[in-house]
């Protein structure tokens, strides 16, 4: 097993390094800072740290004000709070309003699994990628979120990041081919394509490793940037392989399996595809990893369906 | 303090500013009439004797903000942006057009001088706390002007944002609570009570002060004495008149949203035709 890293303190190491290069980056903290990794950067730039307490609606509009003088304000609580909580907000003034704020929800999916679904957020990217003019972010390892923190920095307008709360593997090298934007063919293949995003992208790159050693010719896909969404990479799939499997720690409903099937539909491309992720329940609680084998998101569960599907 | 002439020269402002407005409404044949014209002569104070701006350079970095917060009232807003020069008149007329450059709701990026997209009430103080801390961390002076409604006082996100701004000494931030006693469904006092409003604002770190929303001298009074204390945001509250001017819609609840017949606009004109000649005396 490769190394792995907290996802949390990567963001953190990350907007330090975002606060370095532009002197505008806004730190935001809705009694959140600690939790999310951002104790670095308060260190660092006391001045740039702003506290406001548990206050996930107001803190949205804050942000927006605060960019419309100018600055970069990184919004950072756990995801549901500032994401279904402040949807209006979000919605009118950041979107609406077309404000360079960047909010981060971490502890994302069912990662804060022993806390039920009132702190898991599973619909995140189904609220967030209706509002037009967003990028919406997934990162699937530590690597991959210190490039979404900077590409979200250098880049003008609204980003929603998700970050998740378990260890993360290190699956890229430091200058792998990150194009904010574009999926990531992370191994070619003919046989079947295996789309991830996020924090379940290592079990689905566990899966197609070990669907290799059973002459399973797998094509592995990272999609990072879930809007605005790469087309091509799954039309390209699609045309070349046939099958394709989805796999996301979020409803099945509006999450990446949508948005594949979405763009096959819209193209008229007809395509049997396998969506792995939560399907129409709030989730359970206890362990994350037995949350995850629930929902058919641990490696072999992945291995077994997309061999069952093919 | 206003000279004889300055308050004379700003109620004619006033007056056309409301004939403005009634020019939208005879456009569009609707909108929401009474809120518009409760606030008009604090935004004709704001924008005619206080506020630092240039419609030539509305963009211009130290400018002082306003947010309309209760962004229904925005036939105001576009009245008197077009009375200080921010875009012609005639745009006026486009109101309740397809793809009007004024919405029933204002639009930042559609006309010059709107600093924020409002309409879904409970969204402006806290973008204007946003405004106000950015300015003080760029050490610049500028200040920061809000109105809100007084039935948009319901909106827990409103105490969130007044909560913060006080925690926050945001003491370049002046609000006016529009305190016309009517929303939508009636009283506001019988629909959801606020009051005592000024009390509730004091316990939440502010400065206050009571006025007469129609008494020009005294709004520009308010806004020069800002912040009404050290290192706190202030609160005017402002009792108006819903439809202030329009004597047949004046204080009635059924004039927050006017489908206007043309000869209610006909009187409507006739009235502000008789208030034109009142100054002229």
């Amino acid at each position: 097993m490769s190394e792995s890293k907290d996802p949390r303190k990567t963001f953190g190491e990350a907007l330090v390094e975002v606060g370095e290069k532009y002197g505008t980056v806004i730190a935001i903290s809705a009694d959140s800072s600690g939790g999310s990794g951002m104790t670095p950067f308060k260190e660092k730039f006391p001045d740039r740290h702003l506290e406001f307490g548990i206050m996930e609606q107001g803190v949205i509009g804050f942000a927006s004000g605060l960019a419309t003088t100018g600055k970069i304000p990184f919004v950072v609580a756990i995801a549901p709070f500032v994401t279904a909580r402040p949807f209006e907000m979000f919605r009118n003034d950041l979107g609406y309003m077309r404000q360079n704020v960047k909010v981060v929800g971490r502890c994302a999916g069912i990662s804060y699994s022993d806390l039920g679904p009132t702190h898991q957020s599973l619909d995140d990217v189904a609220l967030i990628r209706t509002i037009p003019g967003v990028t919406v972010l997934n990162p699937a390892d530590p690597v991959e979120i210190k490039k979404v923190v900077h590409a979200a920095a250098d880049i003008t307008g609204p980003c929603y990041i998700k970050i998740g709360k378990e260890k993360m593997p290190v699956l890229f090298e430091e200058n792998y081919p990150f194009e904010l934007g574009k999926g990531y063919l992370v191994r070619d293949g003919k046989d079947v394509t295996l789309i991830g995003t996020g924090t379940v992208f290592a079990n689905a790159h566990a899966a197609a490793e070990a669907l290799k050693k059973e002459g399973v010719d797998v094509r592995l896909i990272d999609i990072h940037t879930l809007k605005p969404f790469d087309s091509g990479i799954v039309l390209k799939a699609a045309k070349e392989t046939g099958t394709i499997v989805t796999v996301e720690e979020h409803y099945l409903a509006g999450g990446l399996g949508s948005i594949v099937c979405e763009t096959l539909a819209r193209e008229g491309v007809c395509t049997k595809v396998k969506m792995i992720g939560i399907d129409d329940q709030f989730a359970s609680n206890g362990p994350y990893d037995d949350l995850l084998g629930l929902y058919g998101l641990l490696p072999d569960q992945i291995k077994e369906t997309v061999k069952g599907f093919l | 303090m206003l000279t004889p002439q300055e308050l004379k020269t700003l109620q004619k402002t006033a007056l056309q500013v409301r004939k403005n407005v009634l020019r939208e409404i005879k456009a569009g044949k609707m909108g929401h009439i009474g809120g518009a014209l409760s606030i008009v002569d604090i935004v004709t104070a704001l924008y005619f004797k206080i506020m630092n701006i240039d419609p030539k350079k509305p963009l211009m970095r130290d400018r002082d903000r306003f947010v309309l917060s209760a962004g229904h009232k925005c036939l105001a807003l576009y009245a008197v942006l077009a009375e200080r020069g921010f875009f012609d008149h005639s745009v006026l007329d486009t109101y309740g057009s397809l793809g009007s450059k004024l919405p029933g709701h204002p639009d930042m990026h559609k006309l010059p001088g709107v600093e924020s997209n409002t309409g879904a009430l409970g969204h402006g103080l806290s973008i204007a706390g946003g405004m106000a801390m950015g300015l003080k961390m760029d050490g610049l002076g500028s200040k920061v002007y809000v109105i809100m409604g007084d039935g948009e006082l319901a909106e827990g996100s409103n105490w969130e944002a007044a909560a913060a701004s006080s925690h926050h000494k945001l003491d370049n931030m002046l609000v006016f609570v529009d305190r016309n006693s009517l929303q939508i469904s009636g009283r506001t006092v019988e629909v959801m009570s606020y009051e005592p409003l000024e009390e509730r604002w004091r316990s939440f770190g502010w400065g206050t002060r009571i006025i007469n929303g129609h008494d020009i001298e005294t709004i520009v009074k308010a806004a020069e004495e800002f912040p009404f204390e050290k290192g706190k945001p202030s609160v005017v509250i402002a009792d108006t008149v819903k439809s202030k001017g329009i004597s047949f819609a004046e204080d009635r609840v059924d004039f927050h949203y006017w489908k206007a017949k043309e000869e209610e606009i006909l009187q409507a004109e006739q009235e502000f035709a008789a208030i034109d000649r009142r100054l002229e005396e």
